[in-house]
């Protein structure tokens, strides 16, 4: 079962202008069809959950929004303090799912921020106004301690917070995470959450999360987009994490929200066919 | 003017008191390494980065089809090789990015193909086919003016590049979707550095030979690797290891009761210290 096009009466489009539209993205790879049609709005300022199993094309669409995958179709992103929207792509902050990396390359976390901001090469020493500014962001994301550290002696968490720190450094105006929790243990994932709503405030800018997990997305998100290849459903997250559309992208009986919002009983009967939000 | 200021440096080399320095070629030998050993250990440091070990022997063995192609054409090898070398480099590169097989399995059909095509055509020829030794081991002893004169042109062009992208680099071999969020234009930035990689590798084949020119480009980097604490301390620990191994190398070489190929010497001696980092790091 398909359903098309419906966020215009999701209240969070409402309330929140697009920020970026994707219209019929399409991208093929190998000659499998990864995403097929994708059409959805990201609201500007909030943070937007896309969900959907493993295989469902959730990594491909974040490339085809880097622009490192080939695509059909538009991605649009509304321009800085402008109405109008164009391909051009605005700074992006990326947090990878996972760095896979050589470990026994020595570079510090300290020389990794560098490498990413500052013209001068690390062999040549790093600027003092650097340094103070990269502690000020470590210190923020609570991960001052490992910045002589080498990159390689990392906890997935600990790599997760650097990578946030140096993501929320370059002040984007959309902030792209691929399965934040991947790897982390529960109080840090909340930790990570609880941080991002705090950077989100400060330098305002709109949040895409990628997940699987639908306790995360429940508990974060203001807006939530069910893709497997294709869009599902699409709107805010009471809404769509209850309805039938979560069986037909992940294909199980899920019933997580009702943890937290202690009312739906089941979590497939629910909306029935109609997933208006 | 140039060949003044070359003589001059032939005497000051000369001023190292050991016999060996007294004759004409070990001056130009040791000028030649003081160039190419730091050369190839700043570009090694990315070819253990990028892991592209087995790329730079690839293009070690383009240079049988640089002399072939030369032959065939009968332009100079100096001009022949480092083309062919670019070009299979470029190739390889193009082919990684455009097609889904595995980066070892790109180099290793293309490095197979340029090798037999420029061993099939120097085959032909018996006489050019003797000259081929000399490419095998390498010989740093022959290097001519001309030669240093492209290893300094070459040198300055590569610092100012690693000057300009060290940083980008890193970021692109940690993670190329990292360097492409943060709007790093990587495929740029790759396609010159394995152009100066490529150009690197036909000088340090004349010195090292097709056999050991990998050596000279990784062992210094992963020597220093066991030590450094961090990527800065890493590039100059990198540096001075391959200076240090060339000119003992180079030294030993000389001396009579070793007498041995200075390409082999050189890399003993960083192989040599690379096991003794790798004694001090596992204690540390």
């Amino acid at each position: 079962m398909k359903f098309s096009d419906e966020h215009k009466n999701c209240a969070c489009c409402h309330v929140h202008p697009a920020a970026v539209k994707i219209e019929e993205v399409s991208v093929k790879l190998g000659g499998v069809n990864i995403l097929e049609n994708v059409c959805f709005h990201v609201p500007q300022g909030v943070c937007t959950a896309i969900v959907g199993p493993n295989g469902a094309g959730k990594t491909t669409l974040v490339k085809a929004l880097l622009g490192d995958v080939t695509h059909t179709g538009k991605i649009l992103f509304r321009q800085k303090n402008r109405e109008d929207f164009s391909e051009k792509r605005p700074v992006f902050g990326y947090v990878p799912q996972r760095l896979q990396f050589d470990r026994l390359l020595p570079l510090t976390v300290m020389e990794f921020l560098a490498c990413s901001f500052c013209f001068r090469p690390v062999f040549f020493g790093i600027s003092r106004s650097f340094r103070s500014m990269a502690e000020e962001y470590l210190n923020e994301v609570d991960c001052i301690r490992v910045k002589d550290r080498k990159l390689g002696a990392l906890s997935g968490g600990e790599l997760q917070r650097v990578l946030l720190a140096l993501a929320l450094m370059r002040k984007p105006e959309i902030l792209i995470l691929d399965e934040p929790a991947a790897g982390v243990d529960f109080k840090g994932e909340k930790l990570c959450c609880e941080l991002l709503e705090m950077f989100r405030k400060k330098q305002n800018f709109t949040q895409i999360m990628v997940s699987h997990d639908l306790s995360t997305v429940a508990a974060h998100a203001a807006h939530v987009v069910c893709i497997n290849h294709q869009v599902y459903a699409e709107g805010d997250p009471e809404k769509v994490l209850t309805s039938r559309a979560l069986l037909d992208t992940f294909g199980l009986h899920m019933g997580m929200v009702d943890l937290h919002k202690n009312c739906h009983c089941s979590g497939t009967s629910h909306g029935g066919g109609n997933e208006k939000c | 003017m140039l060949t003044h200021f070359y003589d001059f440096l032939c005497s000051a080399v000369a001023l190292i008191p050991l016999e060996c320095m007294q004759m004409r070629f070990m001056q130009e030998a040791f000028i030649g390494i003081l160039l190419l050993a730091p050369l190839t250990a700043a570009a090694g440091i990315q070819v253990v980065n990028f892991r592209m070990a087995f790329f730079s022997d690839a293009i070690g063995h383009s240079v049988f089809a640089g002399v072939a192609i030369g032959l065939l054409l009968s332009v100079s090898p100096a001009v022949s090789m480092p083309v062919t070398a670019l070009i299979v480099g470029g190739g390889i590169m193009l082919m990684k990015r455009c097609s889904r097989l595995s980066s070892d399995t790109v180099i290793g059909v293309f490095y197979s193909a340029v090798a037999a095509a420029g061993l099939a055509l120097i085959s032909r020829n018996p006489n050019v086919a003797r000259d081929m030794q000399t490419f095998l081991y390498g010989d740093i002893l022959t290097i001519s003016g001309g030669e240093i004169a492209y290893l300094f042109i070459l040198s300055v062009a590569f610092y100012i590049f690693q000057i300009f992208a060290f940083n980008k680099l890193m970021i692109i071999g940690l993670d190329e979707k990292l360097a492409k969020a943060h709007r790093i234009k990587t495929a740029l930035y790759e396609f010159i550095y394995v152009a100066l990689l490529a150009l690197t590798v036909i000088v340090a084949v004349r010195a090292a030979g097709v056999l050991l020119v990998t050596a000279l480009l990784i062992v210094p980097s992963a020597a220093a690797r066991n030590l450094a604490s961090s990527a800065g301390k890493m590039f100059f620990l990198a540096l001075a290891t391959g200076l240090f191994s060339g000119i003992t190398g180079l030294l030993l070489s000389a001396q009579e009761s070793i007498n041995a190929s200075s390409g082999a010497m050189i890399v003993l001696v960083a192989s040599a210290i690379f096991l003794v980092t790798l004694f001090l790091q596992k204690k540390g």
